[in-house]
């Protein structure tokens, strides 16, 4: 995962990634799929798991991490190895990862991965949502480790006004080091980059922070708080993910001066000098 | 004419009378009126940096109105709810409700930004076309100074105003400039205390920059600019080679009324193009920034697209650090010689090219008429160099942004910048140089043999020839008279000299035609065109 | 290239008389144009007779022109007065004032622009003027002339004559001119190595900063830090644990503080006790940099959790934090000064002492 060629990406995912944020009541739709989902799932593994049922050489699995079990020895042990122990140089072992990780690193597309680069890519995620679940499911039950917390993952700006603002605070000091102010994501060494974060859904961007993806790094419950982490993402959702500043219809990709500095060459001085052209030519 | 009884129709008259018994102003008054200027559409450049700078005193007074230069921390509890209750600087502050609750107070923002933009943008277009055209030689040296010493000023100019809102942007940019300062050897750390007032960041700062970037940088630009348009005015304006043009006239339309129209139509279109960049694209958002806090930074941190170069050229350079064992040792950062020595340079060597290239030349002589590029290789081979250069600097003070978007390593850019530096200015000078022998060739090929027709004639012997149609008068074997090259275009094509009709119509007329094109015995007339295939 | 000599006195026209009654307007203009060394060797009007069909096509254009550039500026004044402008978070009317004053200002300013540059161009005759140019050195006699008054002048003050005044002049005038400098450069000069603790070398972490006491790590809130708060893999932004520590007072302050897995640990902790000044400042898997970069001293925080490396994103320097944060990429020389890291008895991290290196970007003096 960390040899140095460098990473390319398809274009028409470079040309999709800021315009495919699906709208609010898509996401909030989705949110709430997932949500029941959870609780489904919350409420199956409570009742499959006592006390004891964990014996390490003999787990129980679930129903829904049987199927995930299915699909890890199809899809995923090549790399990751049997029972998730993990293969060298190929793949890292996902005892302890959490579903958390699975989910963030399935549902974003970058697992399965391709081929070996400098990062994992973000591309259309292979699994399904139920069988994303499912691998979670699986993940959690051999190694256990972070997961998502259940319920609303962006604070209500009605009832808590002062969310946006606090975690565009944190954001600022503990994020935008690698995503930008804008959230339009950087470039990191030799050829890995922190991506984008204007597609990303609160589940993606609090699995991210919990788990520590690739590079980065984690933030767990001790350092950002569950409630200081979904201020962040309220801050993300509510304002970085909103493509819209109050001064202009294009944004310019938030990039900062250098995409302004094409700007006022590409229009600027273009317009001016076909005026010039104009007002100099014979008629 | 009774006394007392006021004459309406005299009044003007009267009043103009007063005026030039006062003033003695009758005559230069006409000569104003009367003064030629050349047209040529690259003549108008320097006036995109002239208008928007009028458009940035103006914009930049409204703002004046609203911000406050003050680094007292306030908590911010205005119409922005990402930053309520977030403390900051009296100076964002500010700012912020300059954006968010002045009834067209980001408007106003945008139009100052975007209009700096424009100045710095056309003052290198503008230098451009003066350097390659060879408009810097005597006796106009003084003004290609001047030129400089503005962008130089522009540059300060901007860099002050980038710092002033306070954001998260503009203190990584003063953090830098500390940074810059603190390289100099020996004064360095007195420097940037004596700037900052203290350590980095003190409490001045803004204070500072925004009396130089309202009053001293403008003041001076103000001064500055009135001298160079004095000069323009007073050497009166170069124009290029022609018909009727010689180095002793200027051959053009009168000042009034159609030049001074043009002037002010180009002005309102330079405003309307900023007035609608500043509408529909969004500059510096600072709200998304936050407040500088020396613990927070972006990735992309990039200064405006001027100082790009600088910023590029240090992250081009080597991690060399001389070390002097002396004493407690001392030592002379690597970011010392692309910033300080490097900065320096780019400005003092094109300050010193007029008088480099006349003594290269040993030319003497006033120069009214300009030189087309190709005429003049050298020149065009060492601005390319220049320009390839600058450019190089420019895109690698954005590698991350290019890296990133592009799917490129970042080292890989990095090394991929220091190799371009090195490699490619020489480079453009080598293909620059060769592209320019290679037009004179062809316009010196023209002129001896004429223009190549397509027409294709056999001779008696089965050889093929192409038919030429000469461009002046042929001697009693039809051969044409080789014609000397006059500095000017050379019609190429059969449309150029009338025989065929122009290939595009409107808008996309060829521009550079003189006004009288040289006139070849072919002209129009169909019946000597016959003599197109009885060339040879 | 005509070779022809036009000099608007000899070629032809000849001085009139501008009070004769049957001269025309345009005769007088001319003689204008004569006295200031013009002549006019074009000027015919762009349309076939008065009143032509093309020509009425373009005053027709022009006016539209006009009156599209009132109607903006009438929009751009409604809209600037009616449009619902105060800021309000998410998608909202007000996202769209900034563009509509932009696009109503533009089109206004623009059809006024070309509405005056077409009337320039198409509607005004053609016109080929050739003035000639004064350039050039003034004649010889006027440079003698000048040349000697500058000269008679200084004769007249006759400072060459009189020494004494010269001597009493630099004495005098020099004096002056420092005693008008004094204020500027008195005034703005701060020494930055005074005091016990001198600004460019301490950072808040110093004891001295904490009445002597270590001084403890905090988060940007001033909340105090225990090992656990920073998971494996994980790393914080900390600041000195002092009043205003978080603040830009102490802009040389903030500490990166990183959490290492257990096998980079050992790695990093095998580096940084090699080296004299590192030695034993981690504690446990914990480490803690200095988060300004040593080049320009921007944030060197983008922290790259599984190949360890620190970068800086205003110039790219990389820093290999297993290798006592050496620069391994990049225009930076210097390492990231380490921050030498304890707990205290409450089970709070606090830092044992300053940093033993300078921190920040480099400079002449730097010991």
């Amino acid at each position: 995962m960390t040899s140095d060629t460098p990473a390319r990406r398809r274009a028409r995912v470079f040309f999709s990634r800021r315009r495919s944020a699906p709208s609010r009541a898509r996401r909030r739709l989705g949110a709430a799929v997932r949500m029941l989902a959870a609780l489904f799932l919350a409420g199956g593994v409570y009742t499959v798991f006592t006390p004891g049922a964990f014996a390490d050489d003999d787990i129980q699995l679930s129903a829904a991490a049987r199927e995930g079990k299915a699909l890890f020895d199809t899809s995923c042990i090549t790399c990751h190895g049997r029972d998730g122990q993990g293969v060298d140089d190929r793949g890292p072992s996902l005892i302890g990862v959490g579903s958390a990780s699975v989910e963030f690193q399935v549902s974003t597309g970058r697992m399965p991965m391709t081929r070996q680069e400098a990062q994992a890519e973000q591309k259309a995620p292979h699994f399904n949502e139920e069988q994303t679940k499912q691998l979670a499911q699986y993940i959690q039950e051999i190694g256990g480790g972070p997961q998502i917390p259940e319920g609303e993952l962006v604070e209500d700006l009605k009832t808590n006004p002062d969310a946006i603002a606090r975690g565009g605070e944190l954001f600022r000091v503990n994020c935008t080091s690698c995503h930008g102010f804008g959230g339009g994501g950087g470039a990191l060494s030799s050829g890995k980059f922190a991506p984008g974060l204007h597609d990303a859904t609160a589940e993606q961007i609090y699995a991210a922070m919990l788990t520590g993806p690739q590079n980065m790094p984690v933030f767990g419950d001790n350092q950002l708080t569950p409630e200081q982490k979904r201020q962040i993402i309220t801050y993300i959702q509510e304002q970085l993910q909103q493509e819209k500043d109050p001064g202009g219809i294009f944004n310019l990709g938030r990039y900062g001066p250098s995409t302004e500095g094409m700007a006022i060459f590409l229009v600027g001085i273009t317009i001016l000098v076909f005026t010039a052209l104009w007002i100099a030519g014979k008629s | 004419m009774k006394r007392r009884k006021l004459d309406l129709a005299e009044a003007p008259v009267t009043f103009a009378k007063g005026v030039d018994a006062r003033f003695t102003a009758s005559t230069p008054l006409r000569g104003l009126l009367n003064k030629v200027f050349p047209d040529h559409w690259s003549f108008l450049l320097g006036e995109i940096a002239l208008f928007s700078f009028i458009v940035l005193l103006l914009s930049g007074v409204f703002l004046t109105l609203f911000f406050d230069p003050s680094m007292k921390e306030v908590q911010y509890d205005g119409e922005y709810l990402a930053l309520k209750g977030t403390w900051m600087s009296a100076a964002y502050e500010s700012s912020l409700n300059l954006s968010f609750e002045v009834r067209g107070g980001l408007f106003m923002r945008q139009m100052h930004h975007w209009a700096a933009l424009l100045f710095m943008a056309s003052i290198i277009v503008h230098m451009a076309r003066i350097f390659f055209t060879g408009a810097f030689r005597k006796p106009r040296e003084t003004n290609w100074v001047i030129g400089i010493v503005l962008f130089l000023l522009g540059f300060f100019a901007g860099f002050t105003g980038y710092s002033l809102p306070d954001d998260g942007l503009s203190g990584t940019g003063l953090r830098i400039a500390s940074a810059i300062m603190l390289t100099l050897p020996v004064i360095g750390t007195w420097l940037s205390a004596a700037i900052f007032g203290g350590e980095f960041p003190g409490e001045l700062i803004i204070g500072r920059f925004y009396i130089a970037h309202v009053l001293l940088i403008p003041g001076g630009l103000l001064a500055l600019i009135s001298v160079h348009l004095g000069l323009v005015f007073a050497q009166k304006h170069t124009q290029w080679p022609g018909p009727l043009r010689t180095n002793q006239n200027v051959v053009g339309e009168r000042m009034f009324p159609r030049y001074a129209m043009k002037q002010g139509g180009f002005f309102m279109a330079v405003f309307g193009v900023i007035a609608l960049m500043a509408g529909m694209f969004q500059i510096n958002p600072i709200w998304l920034f936050g407040p500088y806090r020396a613990a927070e930074v972006s990735s992309a941190s990039q200064p405006d697209f001027y100082v790009m170069f600088m910023d590029g050229l240090v992250r081009l350079m080597p991690n060399w650090q001389i070390y002097i064992p002396f004493g407690d040792g001392y030592s002379i950062p690597p970011m010392f010689w692309p910033a300080v020595v490097g900065l320096g340079a780019l400005f003092t060597l094109p300050m010193a090219y007029p008088w480099l290239e006349a003594r290269k030349l040993k030319d003497k002589r006033i120069h009214h008429l300009l030189e087309r590029p190709r005429d003049n290789p050298e020149r065009v081979g060492i601005g390319m160099m220049a320009f390839t250069f600058f450019f190089i600097a420019t895109l690698s003070g954005g590698n991350d942004v290019i890296a990133d978007k592009f799917h490129i390593s970042l080292n890989a850019m990095t090394w991929a910048g220091r190799i371009g530096l090195l490699i490619l200015p020489p480079l453009a000078y080598y293909i620059s140089v060769r592209i320019c022998l290679g037009l004179q060739q062809h316009d010196r090929q023209v002129l001896a043999h004429g223009v190549e027709t397509g027409i294709i004639k056999r001779l008696p012997n089965g050889q093929f020839i192409e038919v030429h149609q000469p461009l002046g008068p042929v001697d009693e074997h039809g051969h044409p008279v080789p014609l000397e090259y006059a500095g000017w275009v050379v019609p190429k094509k059969m449309n150029r000299i009338g025989a065929l009709a122009p290939a595009v119509k409107g808008f996309f007329f060829p521009v550079e035609k003189p006004a009288e094109a040289p006139v070849s015995p072919a002209v129009g007339a169909p019946a000597k065109r016959e003599e197109i295939s009885s060339g040879r | 290239m005509t070779a022809v000599h036009h000099h608007a006195g000899e070629s032809g026209t000849q001085p009139v008389d501008v009070h004769d009654p049957h001269l025309t307007r345009f005769e007088i203009v001319k003689e204008g144009l004569r006295r200031d060394d013009i002549e006019i060797i074009t000027y015919e009007s762009q349309f076939h007779g008065p009143n032509s069909k093309a020509e009425k096509r373009v005053v027709r254009n022009i006016a539209f022109l006009f009156v599209l550039s009132g109607i903006a500026s009438l929009a751009f004044l409604v809209f600037y007065i009616a449009w619902p402008w105060e800021f309000e978070l998410g998608h909202t009317m007000s996202d769209y004032y900034t563009p509509i004053l932009g696009i109503t200002l533009g089109i206004a300013l623009l059809s006024l622009g070309f509405a005056i540059l077409a009337w320039a161009k198409k509607l005004l005759p053609h016109e080929l003027s050739i003035q000639q140019r004064h350039g050039g050195p003034s004649p010889e006699d006027e440079q003698l002339i000048t040349g000697q008054t500058m000269l008679y002048v200084a004769d007249e003050l006759g400072v060459q004559r009189r020494p004494l005044l010269k001597g009493a002049i630099a004495l005098g005038m020099a004096p002056l001119g420092l005693a008008a400098a004094a204020p500027l450069v008195g005034g703005l000069i701060e020494d930055p190595h005074k005091g016990e603790h001198p600004m460019m070398f301490t950072t808040g972490f110093h004891p001295s900063n904490n009445d002597g006491k270590p001084v403890r790590l905090t988060r940007e809130d001033g909340s105090p830090i225990r090992p656990e708060d920073v998971s494996a893999g994980g790393q914080m932004t900390v600041f000195p644990g002092i009043p205003h520590g978080a603040t830009n007072q102490h802009a040389d302050s903030p500490t990166l503080l990183i959490h290492l897995r257990a096998d980079d640990a050992a790695k990093t902790r095998e580096n940084a006790d090699a080296d004299p000044r590192n030695k034993g400042s981690m504690w446990g898997n914990y480490v803690a940099y200095s988060k300004i970069c040593t080049h320009a001293g921007c944030p060197a925080s983008l922290y790259e959790q599984q190949t360890n490396r620190l970068l800086c994103p205003c110039h790219q320097s990389q820093f290999l934090i297993t290798d006592n944060a050496q620069p391994v990429f990049g225009p930076a020389t210097r390492r990231l000064p380490m921050l030498p890291l304890t707990v205290d008895e409450e089970g709070f991290f606090v830092a044992a002492s300053d940093y033993r290196d300078t921190v920040g970007p480099d400079f002449w003096e730097r010991p």
